[in-house]
């Protein structure tokens, strides 16, 4: 029998997965076809690395496709709703840094924290006749930290699948949730970040799917590479 | 005839008695109205599909969307009982829970005479409880009011944006416990990243100056000037968040607001509690409080014992379309609400009728109801075999 592990398939996320994986001793070499989403794997028997979008990666964790996958944090915190009883997150692997935030315009100068965010919430209704909208593609994410963590209800979630940080200008939405590395990109779109908006630091990780069921060596073989990340990332 | 039959025939006649109309709504809903009024906190409650031309519809999980929608279609005169019962349908907290709940209920729309409106949504759901066989005395009932807590913010003379954001936590108490020691601790408000000019026009209550500079940064921020926050709305509320900024809640009103959010008393009892509280403070709470008595005389007369009711201050739901009498009964031993209700006058305007509606209305949970019963009936079938 054999584990799986897919890592992303393309860019920069690909040849630093490439690298941590060389990094604890498993070379990969991708198949000649280079369309091919299959690899040839040294270094570690009986695993099988595929190449996947980072997004697929988490569904595939979520519903236990799979047995490891390399991705966001907040790709599988947006995608699994309650994470903890479905992956283990095995190591944090230090390339892929970017943040989850709440950015509105700059001009909205009396906004500087979520309680400001909420008062305007709360009062957007009856000024404008309709909710405040919030751009984003962590629907999840937002609602959570919106809801549970501030206790804001009067909101719309307006669903974005590209280029959110232009929602503002665009009329489509008044503020964002997004993420960002450096925040130049929100800047340029003159937009801010709230000073406690930070919704999550996220990085790549290595993560293991617990709904995946495997046979006792397959589970000792998950055990043996896991245990190769935690070392090698502790 | 089996028991559970007879029960629902007995609740079928009671909410006739009390002159409400059945009303049959389909249980596959429009969602926008639930995602627009109860808010995105719904959305991962909700089973939510979609239709043909991509509308977002759901099981209906609650009824007093749909029977106000229906009401506001077919115009029909006011004031009006509608009554309901059926299935709706929410994803379980805990992963066990039912996703199937059978709920029941009347809601009173367009009364004018708030306080016996109050009083009989109470009193009705209530006389439902007894005839399922749960006495008032095997239960604890607690009211609270929105209102009365509204109007002894304004009695303080407290700012408006902390009024607003008191009331805003009201029925959360983590978040209400949050904003008052935030507001105590002079961290009403944050103001460290407002450039200086435009802090000293909004010290100076500079609005026109202060509006043309906000303008000028929504220019360059290329932000469509007809859509969304207007430049004198963020102008006028920097300059009430800077005079907020640069004050703190009294510890005296402090005080008297903890006081007044810890009252837990009978409902006989409430009334004289919260006068005495203003009293001695010298607030004026003005009609609040006398529509609160007039809403327990009214309870009275509609044989509800005041003295077997709970008042609790800090007893509210955080949703924005609530505004009075909420309450709510649970067993005394505990566990889930067999009923819960409230008065909701903003939701009929925020669900599009012309004129504002009065409304209130209360839910009552059937299978908790029936859990209740039965272990109850198993409890003293072994009482007799002992």
């Amino acid at each position: 029998m054999t584990i799986t592990l897919a890592i992303p398939s393309k860019g920069r996320l690909k040849d630093k997965s490439v690298e941590a994986l060389a990094a604890v001793g498993i070379e990969i070499t991708s198949a000649e076809n280079s369309r091919s989403y299959r690899t040839t794997v040294s270094g570690f028997d009986g695993l099988d690395v595929l190449l996947l979008s980072a997004s697929e990666i988490a569904r595939q964790l979520r519903e236990g496709a799979i047995d490891f996958g390399v991705t966001g944090e907040d790709l599988v915190r947006e995608t699994i709703a309650e994470p903890e009883a479905v992956v283990d997150f095995v190591a944090r692997l230090g390339f892929g840094h970017a943040d989850v935030v709440v950015a509105v315009p700059e001009s909205w100068v009396d906004v500087e924290t979520m309680e400001d965010l909420g008062d305007v919430a709360g009062a957007f209704r009856p000024r404008h006749g309709r909710r405040l909208r919030i751009a984003t593609k962590y629907w999840r994410l937002t609602q959570s930290f919106f809801t549970r963590r501030h206790g804001i209800q009067s909101y719309r979630i307006v669903e974005s699948l590209g280029a959110t940080e232009g929602a503002p200008a665009a009329g489509s939405a008044d503020v964002i949730v997004d993420i960002t590395s450096t925040g130049s990109t929100l800047t340029a779109n003159q937009l801010k970040i709230l000073s406690d908006g930070l919704i999550l630091k996220s990085e790549a990780c290595l993560v293991l799917s617990k709904s995946r069921d495997r046979a006792a060596e397959d589970e000792a073989r998950a055990k043996r590479l896991a245990a190769l990340f935690s070392a090698e990332h502790s | 005839m089996s028991a559970a039959t007879d029960a629902d025939q007995a609740l079928a006649d009671l909410f006739a008695l009390r002159g409400a109309v059945p009303m049959e709504t389909p249980i596959l809903q429009p969602a926008e109205p639930y995602l627009d009024t109860a808010g995105e906190a719904l959305r991962r409650r909700i089973f939510l599909t979609t239709g043909e031309g991509g509308e977002n519809l759901c099981l209906r999980p609650d009824f007093t969307i749909p029977v106000c929608l229906d009401h506001i279609v077919s115009g029909a005169d006011l004031p009006r009982r509608y009554s309901y019962r059926g299935l709706v349908f929410r994803r379980p907290r805990d992963i066990d829970g039912p996703n199937e709940i059978e709920q029941a209920g009347i809601e009173d729309l367009g009364e004018t005479n708030l306080a016996m409106a109050d009083a009989r949504a109470l009193a009705d759901a209530l006389a439902s409880l007894e005839t399922a066989g749960l006495p008032l005395e095997r239960l604890s009932v607690v009211l609270g009011d929105q209102g009365l807590f509204e109007a002894f913010l304004r009695a303080l003379g407290l700012p408006d944006g902390w009024q607003r954001r008191l009331i805003r936590t009201f029925g959360e108490d983590r978040l209400l416990d949050e904003a008052l020691t935030a507001l105590s601790g002079g961290r009403g408000a944050a103001i460290d990243t407002v450039p200086a000019p435009l802090v000293e026009l909004a010290r100076a209550r500079e609005e026109g100056a202060l509006t043309r500079a906000i303008r000028d940064l929504m220019e360059e921020g290329g932000l469509p000037p007809h859509s969304g926050r207007a430049p004198l709305e963020v102008a006028q509320r920097l300059i009430e968040k800077v005079a907020i900024a640069e004050a703190r809640l009294p510890d005296s009103s402090l005080s008297l607001l903890k006081r007044f959010l810890s009252i837990d008393c009978a409902l006989s009892d409430a009334p004289e509690i919260v006068r005495a509280l203003a009293a001695e403070a010298g607030l004026e709470l003005g009609r609040a409080l006398t529509f609160f008595e007039a809403r327990n005389l009214a309870l009275r007369a509609a044989d509800v014992p005041l003295d077997a009711l709970r008042y609790r201050a800090a007893f509210g739901r955080p949703l924005d379309y609530y505004t009075g009498l909420v309450f709510e009964a649970l067993l005394k031993d505990g566990g889930e609400p067999l009923v819960g209700g409230g008065r909701y006058d903003r939701l009929l305007r925020l669900l599009g009728a012309a004129q504002p509606i009065p409304a209130v209305g209360f839910t009552l949970w059937l299978g908790r109801m029936r859990e209740a019963t039965s272990a109850r009936t198993e409890s003293s079938d072994a009482g007799e075999a002992a």
